[in-house]
């Protein structure tokens, strides 16, 4: 086990020095912050100055260098932009996401997998293919398209849920969180929602199709031989097989949601780092994008492992050696 | 003190909304506010958000405001009476120490980092407060523009930071004896945040949410709204969905094509109002020739005037107006918006593609010519569009163009390495009517400040001396003979080529009325019951 964890260390630290090295020459290649904040007025020794100021004088390597020993030290460096700690601005937005990913996940978790147990057990019912029928739909939808369609619903029509912003949030551990104020939860339901949806169909189908494979095999004949009661047979031995592609897929699912929440973010206008990563890509606000690639390359990278462990624990014929 | 901000701030947005229901006026920008710090940045909406709370001594359209006139002693010193009715949120009347101190912060860099005017302030050689209510700037030359630049000093209270005692003495460092001046994250968290217009700071986030609250004591009488909510969203769509759905009572920036809708709405309508923004195309009139354009012969087209004039003709501006912007965009003939106070009267430009046609072949290029012609694809409303349709007619007249639209970040920087030989471009003109013109066509002249974007290596002598009598011209009626000179000469040998100039469209519920602005600024203190 402590091999495999240096090892996947190892292989970390490579990945996210190739990502950094890519976006750093990505960006600068496509844009010039100084074309991008210098007024109309500037002089050329305007220009130089602000080029000054921002750092980005200098050759791209030396520029790279320095971004990677600040790093080393902890520093991200100052958004162009903002004139502020790279970090601060991401860890300001992060709560927002993580809430809205979270609660997107659990949505389609609570909702996704019973439905797909349910529509594996119950092949011929007229209620399985409705739920197919669901799933299929939920699943094509382009999720731009389905956060419009549900402002429209909740929002234009039935006036019942807000269309943008985070409402009133509560601070909890001193970070703003929507899902605690009844305001901020009625903020929350429609991106969350537009989030779950695709999640809730996927899971389910995802369910359906283990249900379908693991009914049919022998331990499950047995089981139902010894006489263990159906709810038991459910839990015990037919949801526990089935777990392995469900985690697998919701690990990554999850990295998804966080990382690539953008469409969702930016249809809601929920104050997220997603919107940030947008922004900061149209401002040419290079240390900001960098930095928000990195953080996601190593989240990625976080949940691949756990879920590794997790198969571990899950199926005992799993070992790491 | 962390919990007990927490606590007023729970408990205040607790008790808002039950005091606010009728009198709050929630606005939706387009883009977010960069800060509530007025010094460092510029930008439409960061300048939207500031104007709410800061006030300086010329209001936008260059006319007095916190300033009760002024006057030149000399050509180089301004002499500038303050009004003293006026004070400041935390209730310290607004003197000429205030005025001298703001200057000083102006000039001061946090974290080494410039500040809007930091450049522009180069030629004040010194601020003196002459007496409560006379503030004199000194400069080393003629600099009449000052009166549009002062715009963008907000005033700010001396009180608000650790001043040394007795009068302030101005240095182009910032340092002025030693002031401790507050940071911005002072001013974002709102202690710093003091000056004195209409509204009064409560909350600023940087995901562009802000929440004013009216200034009961504002010398300008009692504004409109007990409380002003900005929020911002950048999607065009989802803000709309948000007026739709009543979140909002007002939003920037519909887009054309929903501007029927709102019209068939009867909940909901939208303002118009011609703004300062023209657009227009630069062209590289370089006699060596310009980048991405190429004639069969090896000549440079663009420095034929026959041929500006006739790619100038080849355009319908009238039909963009009306086809592509829903009537919503005023026909240009000239660079700087005919309704800019100051702006020249001049004749329209002619539509005539078969006259076009001849003046290219009169020129010898009767079989046309190849350009790589560029526009910004998220700058400008319509933007992408507008270039299409000025490609289609440069085609018509037998010009081969090939057209690139590129977000605005890759397109700024390829025109700052002089990549650009036919590009669309837009100017807001915050500073007067000849500010595109002074920094656009004229030779560059560090001292005047002329030529700063001389992208077009537009170079005429009538022009620039036109100019550069403009530039140290006091006499405000003289000033603009200079300028009506210098846009004669730019129009007829078109160095660049107007096309219109754009509006601002507010969306909004009905029962409001919107007295909008020209310089494309949202402000609750436009927007009344009926």
């Amino acid at each position: 086990m402590l091999s495999f964890v240096t090892k996947r260390l190892g292989q970390s630290a490579v990945l996210v020095l190739i990502m950094s090295a890519l976006v750093f020459v990505g960006m600068y290649v496509v844009s010039d912050p100084v074309a991008v904040l210098a007024g109309e007025d500037f002089t050329e020794e305007d220009r130089l100055a602000l080029a000054q100021e921002l750092g980005v004088d200098r050759p791209l390597f030396l520029q790279y260098l320095s971004f990677l020993g600040n790093v080393l030290q902890g520093d991200f460096g100052t958004s162009f932009v903002y004139n502020r700690p790279v970090m601060d601005l991401i860890l300001e937005r992060l709560p927002a996401t993580l809430e809205v990913a979270f609660f997107a996940m659990f949505i389609g978790l609570v909702v996704g997998i019973p439905l797909g147990v349910y529509s594996g057990l119950n092949q011929k019912k007229r209620s399985t293919k409705a739920i197919s029928f669901f799933t299929t739909v939920g699943y094509s939808i382009p999720n731009f398209w389905q956060g419009v369609l549900l402002i429209m619903l909740f929002s234009v029509w039935f006036k019942v849920l807000p269309a943008s912003g985070r409402g009133d949030t509560v601070d909890v551990f001193g970070v703003g969180w929507s899902v605690f104020s009844l305001d901020g939860l009625s903020h929350l339901m429609l991106p969350a929602l537009n989030l779950a949806i695709y999640t809730i169909c996927l899971q389910a189908r995802l369910a359906r199709s283990g249900t379908q494979e693991v009914m049919y095999q022998d331990y499950m004949t047995f089981a139902r031989a010894k006489g263990i009661s159906r709810e038991r047979i459910i839990r015990r031995h037919l949801v526990r097989n089935i777990l392995i592609p469900i985690v697998t897929i919701t690990g990554l699912q999850l990295g998804g949601l966080i990382a690539f929440a953008t469409v969702t973010e930016t249809v809601f206008s929920w104050p997220g780092i997603g919107k940030l990563l947008l922004d900061s890509i149209h401002n040419s606000d290079r240390p900001v994008v960098v930095a928000y690639l990195i953080l996601i390359t190593l989240m990625f990278v976080t949940i691949n492992f756990v879920v590794d462990v997790l198969y571990a624990l899950l199926d005992p014929r799993i070992r790491y050696t | 003190m962390k919990t007990a901000l927490a606590i007023i701030g729970l408990s205040a947005a607790l008790t808002l909304p039950a005091a606010a229901q009728a009198e709050t006026l929630r606005m939706a920008f387009s883009s977010a506010p960069r800060s509530i710090d007025p010094y460092p940045f510029g930008g439409t909406p960061t300048a939207s958000l500031k104007e709410h709370v800061f006030e300086a001594l010329v209001a936008a359209d260059d006319s007095p405001l916190l300033a009760k006139s002024w006057q030149w002693t000399s050509p180089t010193s301004l002499e500038v009476k303050l009004r003293q009715d006026v004070a400041f949120h935390d209730g310290t009347a607004l003197t000429a120490r205030d005025v001298v101190y703001s200057a000083c912060r102006m000039m001061y860099l946090i974290d080494g980092k410039r500040n809007l005017l930091t450049s522009s302030m180069g030629p004040i050689t010194d601020v003196v407060a002459a007496d409560d209510h006379t503030v004199r700037f000194d400069m080393k030359a003629p600099y009449p523009l000052w009166i549009q630049k002062m715009k963008f000093l907000s005033i700010l209270p001396a009180a608000g930071a650790d001043t040394p005692e007795g009068p302030i003495t101005y240095d182009d460092q910032g340092d002025c004896g030693g002031i401790t001046y507050p940071t911005r994250a002072e001013f974002e968290a709102g202690a710093a945040a003091i000056g004195t217009g209409p509204y009064k700071f409560v909350r600023f986030d940087k995901s562009g949410e802000a929440d004013l609250i009216k200034n009961t004591n504002y010398w300008g009488g009692a504004p409109e709204w007990d409380e002003v909510q900005i929020r911002t969203i950048g999607n065009a769509g989802a803000r709309l969905a948000g007026l739709l759905a009543g979140d909002f009572d007002l939003i920037e920036n519909p887009t054309t094509e929903d501007l029927p809708g709102l019209k068939a709405n009867e909940d909901l309508t939208y303002t118009a109002v011609p703004s300062w923004r023209s657009i227009f195309l630069v062209l590289d009139v370089n006699a060596e020739g310009a980048k991405g354009v190429r004639a069969e012969d090896g000549s440079a087209p663009l420095a034929d005037q026959r041929v500006r004039q006739a790619m100038s003709m080849a355009i319908n501006r009238q039909a963009i107006a009306d086809r592509l912007f829903g009537g919503e965009a005023t026909v240009a003939n000239q660079f700087s918006p005919k309704y800019r106070a100051g702006a020249p009267e001049l004749a329209e430009l002619p539509h005539d593609p078969a006259k076009a046609k001849e003046l290219l072949a009169e020129a010898g290029y009767p079989d046309g010519f190849e350009i790589d012609f560029y526009a910004p694809s998220d700058r400008y409303a319509n933007g992408a569009r507008v270039a299409q349709a000025v490609t289609q007619y440069l085609s018509r007249i037998g010009i081969k163009v090939n057209l690139k639209t590129e977000p605005w970040s890759v397109f700024a920087g390829k025109r700052r390495e002089n990549e650009l030989g036919v590009f669309m471009y837009g100017w807001g003109h915050p500073q007067g009517p000849a500010q595109m013109i002074s920094f656009a066509f004229a030779s560059r002249d560090k001292e005047l400040g002329l030529g700063s974007s001389n992208y077009s290596n537009y170079q005429n002598d009538g022009f620039d001396a036109a100019m550069k009598a403009w530039a140290v011209e006091t006499d405000e009626t003289q000033a603009n003979a200079y300028l009506g000179e210098a846009m004669r000469i730019v129009v007829d040998e078109l160095p660049g080529i107007p096309l219109y100039y754009q509006h601002t469209i507010w969306a909004h519920r009905a029962d409001l009325e919107v007295n909008g602005r020209q310089d494309e600024r949202t402000s609750a203190t436009t927007v009344s019951r009926k």
